[in-house]
């Protein structure tokens, strides 16, 4: 009998079903309000004055002309800052305003408030800068070097990890075939639809209201308590609809609220400060250029023994997120694959360019690149197929990662390199497109991956999330958590777990956007966790709440609360199904009986430890997996690329919403493609030589291959309905994907990304191939 | 909190919009404003330009509602386009299709849909991109294009039209109000190539080329380029290569390296010279190739 039950209880009505969107009908038709479609009474315009050296120290800052402009409010520089001149992100090295010295071509130097935003250009214009201009340093490897100068701290290393298991010196020994080689990777922009933008508003009693594009309420609050001086208590940050994020949207908004916040404070008037694409570009976050060294050896048979890695980050003028970027890295240095000796190294070298942070894959996608390169460059060696060289050396349960973790459930990767093999038609592709002639040649590559879902030991003093639910007498639903939607789809997922875990209809759950004076500290939205953490969070304030909905429905259908069923705006005895009540029915008799029908819920993620010695622990509670398999096609006369196909078998667990974990995964091989071929921000001496989109080309649907997206759902027992994270775990395979292919489509391979054309080549012609 | 229904962000400065109805209305406001006025024909560039502050026009003249601009007329021998018709509209004219199939290729190839159905002929000329898409075939047909000011109309030869990036030989009282296109001899083949960074891109190196046989002997030759000078260009030197000889392998690469030798390719942001030069010699030999084959699927289809 009572299996029975669970049987029941476990048919799901609204997760695994692909839901529509619940904000897209109001984002298609153009209603939905960003950050720039509001106004308050009174509004000014704020604007950034920033400096034109990457690397320069400030003799003095003349505002007086731009003060004295008909129009302009306040002209600020860091003496102006009410509260700590020090933007709070993991360390505090980081100025909201410089104030002796510049370390980058776009670092803010002063603030503008103006009644337009035109007057508050021409007041930018009229604020002059004595610099002195010291010799930047702009490369990570003249960084390291004795002769350098000094930028940041005693060698210019912003942070750096190790990681040792084994012996590898003995594991080389062991080796028939070693493959050396050095990776390098170029910075990619998010460029998110929607730029950077806040709206700062003053309140009553010395309160602070934050309207933002944003991806972490909590960090941006913080930042405004810290540069205003006011107490955390009156400062509120309610997220607005956010036209992407990317990882960019991560700390950035910290400081663009702290700009927006102290003009605010020091004018007393609602502010509005949105950048032009152009300043985005150039001063906001990117992902890290990187260099990596690497090494593998192996067995004939294919078994790897021994892994070694150098990873170089080029973390630009302040450390930002490079800290856990790097260690996110680090960790997955040697991909999804046993390996009993290794030895990582990293550093993240400071140099004077804009500081590098966050974007989707936080740091993994440029050892991807290397590690997957490496695995067909020994298959190659070794003459095995591809996919038999991944199948040997792929994580099963029961497994070691390379920190020594033992992986106990949910591992799905193997099934994912098998079904994307059978689904992309591998072994026939593989061998026909090898026996190709001719001026365009086809290839087909392929690329896993395993990513560490949420922040892992790193960010375990963040890893935790909380909701409010509320429910009402007509029996709808309000669901209050403080993961932001981002254009993933966030709220729509929230909303399909807490309709499933009430029984409720899904039209009936309502979700409110982030707003810091509602629900408890959450963390960030990033590393994957917007489904996990709330969805736990929403889970247990739902149990909360239909225990007591139970204990009235069990008196009025007359049996006891174990035998109940919530389903889908029903409340029935499990052995009387279709003699039961409506949920609102139930609500109302609750709510007469004077039933609490609200909720907190919460939730900490699951054990995790790290060791910083030895790089050695469970630095992550779970994994998420993925086997992209890309095919190409090759103009070996011009070096274009044109890619015709991506499968993608994601295992990221239960998929709560296959709409929209595909909507996710498309997403991912486009901007994964991008990384690939096109992206190239070009930087000479610390400028940005491409700070827009007419030069910094992304990939248009006209560019995008035919994706074919699968799911393999091995479960995680800690997880809502047994679910993982896939927001980052799309991009992180393509690009390495895409590089295989096209190694094997044109018998050479390209070691650096992006693969432009010119460069796939001289590649070429460097070969001697095709002349 | 209210809707912001002020635009904060389009364009960032200040200017004085005109939007006549005739030629002879824009016509006499060029007159009297002279250098001072920027014609929209489209906006594609203009507006970028005047949003990244590169240019801050003081008047702003918009030619796209000028009705008599926008015609596409078959003139037995002649094919008369008006300035301001767009490229959308070029792209979706039988005319175009049947009498001039390069220029319908070209046309097809510049950026996106929603580039094509704001960008006009007129405007792509007259913004004078060393990368046109439009100019090479244009250039190859032997087009000549009609200006007119209030003191009067002139015809002026495409190829004498570009003066470097952005400049042409337009005067600031003149508009160019029509595109001539001569309909080439019976039995041309032609062809159009274009290497970009990605689908909607600007090109790193376009060609286009047209070719008649007498035989196996070549009548008539015309190649012309973008991307590779300051201004789209004829290569007349690789035209004689081939002019009166035999179309052959041995010729067609002898016409490659002169058209290596001939063009002048910059480094930019775009791509290098060194590339530049190498790819034109692909897109020569392919669009040389692919004429000829259009010369013959001619002969066979007769």
């Amino acid at each position: 009998m009572e299996k029975e039950i669970v049987t029941l209880k476990e048919k799901l009505n609204v997760v695994g079903k692909p839901k529509r969107r619940v904000d897209a009908k109001e984002k298609v038709i153009g209603k939905a309000l960003y950050v720039d479609d509001l106004r308050f009474p009174g509004m000014l315009y704020g604007k950034v004055k920033r400096s034109i050296y990457p690397r320069a120290r400030i003799r003095v800052i003349d505002t007086s002309k731009a003060k004295a402009l008909k129009g302009v409010v306040a002209v600020l520089t860091a003496k102006d800052i009410p509260g700590k001149n020090m933007v709070p992100i993991i360390v505090e090295d980081m100025p909201l305003l410089a104030e002796r010295e510049v370390r980058y071509i776009g670092e803010a130097l002063a603030l503008v408030a103006a009644s337009s935003k035109r007057t508050a250009e021409e007041a930018l214009k009229l604020i002059k800068v004595d610099y002195e201009p010291l010799t930047p340093v702009t490369s990570p490897i003249d960084a390291l070097k004795n002769t350098s100068p000094k930028i940041y701290g005693e060698n210019n290393i912003v942070i750096s990890y190790k990681l040792r298991k084994g012996d590898v010196e003995s594991g080389f020994r062991e080796a028939d075939v070693i493959i050396e080689r050095e990776y390098r990777t170029g910075y990619q922009e998010h460029v998110y639809l929607e730029p950077q933008g806040i709206i700062a508003v003053p309140g009553p009693n010395g309160s602070m209201v934050i309207y933002g594009s944003l991806q972490c309420p909590h960090y941006v609050q913080k930042a405004v308590s810290y540069v205003t001086g006011i107490g955390m208590n009156k400062v509120r940050v309610v997220q607005v609809e956010t036209g992407g994020g990317f990882g960019g949207k991560e700390d950035v908004p910290s400081w663009v609220a702290g700009y927006t916040a102290v003009l605010a404070y020091r004018t007393n008037k609602p502010v509005k400060l949105i950048y032009d694409r152009e300043e985005d570009i150039l001063s906001t976050s990117k992902r890290h250029p990187a260099i990596i060294k690497y090494r593998t050896g192996a067995k004939k048979t294919g078994e790897l023994t021994a892994v070694e890695v150098k990873y170089i980050l080029d973390a630009g003028a302040y450390a930002t997120l490079s800290i856990p970027v790097l260690w996110r890295g680090t960790v997955h240095a040697v991909g999804p694959y046993k390996c009993p000796n290794i030895k990582v190294d990293s550093l993240a070298v400071a140099t004077n360019k804009v500081p590098c942070g966050a974007f989707r894959g936080f740091g993994t996608p440029q050892v991807i690149f290397a590690h997957e390169s490496q695995m067909d460059l020994l298959a190659e060696e070794i003459g095995m197929d591809p996919i038999d060289l991944r199948l040997k050396n792929a994580l099963e349960e029961g497994d070691q990662t390379a920190t020594g973790q033992v992986l106990r459930e949910s591992v799905g990767l193997k099934e994912t390199i098998r079904r994307a093999a059978e689904l992309s038609n591998w072994h026939r592709k593989r061998r026909e497109y090898s026996l190709l002639k001719g001026v365009k040649r086809r290839g087909i590559g392929i690329s896993t991956v395993f990513y560490g879902v949420s922040l892992g030991a790193a960010g375990k003093h963040l890893d935790k999330a909380a909701s409010l639910v509320h429910v009402f007498p007509d029996g709808s639903v309000v669901v209050f958590q403080s993961l932001t939607e981002i254009g993933q789809g966030q709220r729509t997922v929230i909303a399909q777990i807490a309709s499933e875990s009430l029984g409720v209809k899904f039209e009936d759950v309502y979700v409110q956007q982030a707003d810091t004076s509602i629900v408890p500290d959450s963390g960030p939205t990033v590393a994957s966790r917007g489904t996990l953490m709330p969805g736990m969070a929403v889970i247990d304030a739902c149990k909360r709440i239909k225990k007591r909905l139970a204990a009235v429905a069990a008196e009025m259908l007359n049996t006891t609360p174990e035998n109940l069923v919530f389903e889908n705006g029903e409340v029935y005895n499990v052995y009387k199904p279709g003699k039961g009540m409506l949920f609102k029915e139930v609500v109302k008799e609750a709510y007469n009986r004077r039933v609490n029908l609200g909720a907190e819920g919460w939730f900490e993620a699951p054990f995790t430890s790290f060791n910083p010695e030895t790089g050695q622990g469970e630095p992550y509670f779970v994994y998420s997996y993925a086997t992209h398999i890309a095919e190409v096609e090759v103009d070996v006369e011009t070096g274009k690329v044109d890619v015709l196909k991506v499968t993608a078998v994601h295992d990221s667990g239960k998929i709560i919403n296959p709409a929209t974990a595909s909507g996710q995964v498309e997403g991912g091989i486009l901007q994964g493609l991008g990384y690939a071929l096109m992206e190239e921000l070009q930087e000479k001496d610390g400028y940005i030589l491409n700070p827009n989109l007419t030069d910094y080309l992304i990939p248009t649907s006209m560019d995008a291959p035919e994706i074919e997206v699968s799911f393999v759902e091995a479960r995680y027992s800690k997880g809502p309905f047994g679910a993982k994270g896939i927001g980052e775990p799309s991009i992180m395979p393509t690009a390495a994907a895409i590089l295989n292919a096209v190694s094997h489509a044109i018998g050479v391979r390209v070691f650096s990304l992006p693969a432009t054309p010119e460069k796939i080549y001289w590649t070429i012609k460097g070969s001697g191939r095709y002349t | 909190m209210y809707i912001n229904r002020v635009n904060t962000k389009i364009l960032p400065v200040e200017f004085k919009y005109f939007a006549p109805k005739t030629v002879s209305e824009a016509a006499s406001i060029l007159n009297r404003y002279g250098e001072e006025v920027r014609i929209l024909a489209g906006g594609t560039d203009l507006l970028v330009k005047v949003k990244q502050r590169l240019i801050e026009p003081k008047y702003i003249l918009n030619v796209k509602g000028i009705e008599e601009l926008r015609f596409i007329e078959d003139r037995s021998g002649e094919i008369g386009v008006g300035a301001a018709t767009k490229l959308s509209e070029l792209v979706g004219s039988e005319i175009i299709k049947e009498k001039l199939p390069v220029l319908h290729e070209a046309a097809e190839a510049v950026g996106s849909v929603q580039i094509r159905n704001m960008g006009t002929i007129g405007g792509n000329l007259c913004n004078a991109s060393p990368a046109s898409d439009l100019a090479p075939p244009l250039l190859v047909l032997n087009t000549s294009v009609k200006a007119y000011s209030s003191s009067g109309e002139r015809v002026i030869p495409l190829e004498k039209f570009f003066l470097g990036p952005g400049e042409t030989v337009l005067k600031p009282d003149e508009l160019l109000v029509e595109i001539k296109i001569p309909c080439p001899p019976e039995g041309t083949g032609m062809s159009f190539l274009k290497v970009a960074r990605t689908s909607m891109d600007l090109a790193k190196a376009n060609v286009a080329v047209a070719i008649k046989l007498d035989g196996n002997t070549v009548k008539l030759c015309r190649i012309a380029m973008g991307s590779v000078a300051p201004t789209p260009i004829r290569l007349f030197q690789t035209e004689k290569i081939l002019l009166g000889s035999e179309f052959t392998d041995g010729k067609i690469e002898r016409a490659v390296q002169t058209a290596s030798e001939e063009i002048k390719p910059i480094t930019d942001i775009r791509s290098t010279a060194e590339y530049r030069r190498e790819v034109s010699k692909v897109l020569v030999r392919r669009a040389l190739k692919k004429a000829y084959e259009r010369v013959k699927e001619g002969e066979i289809n007769g």
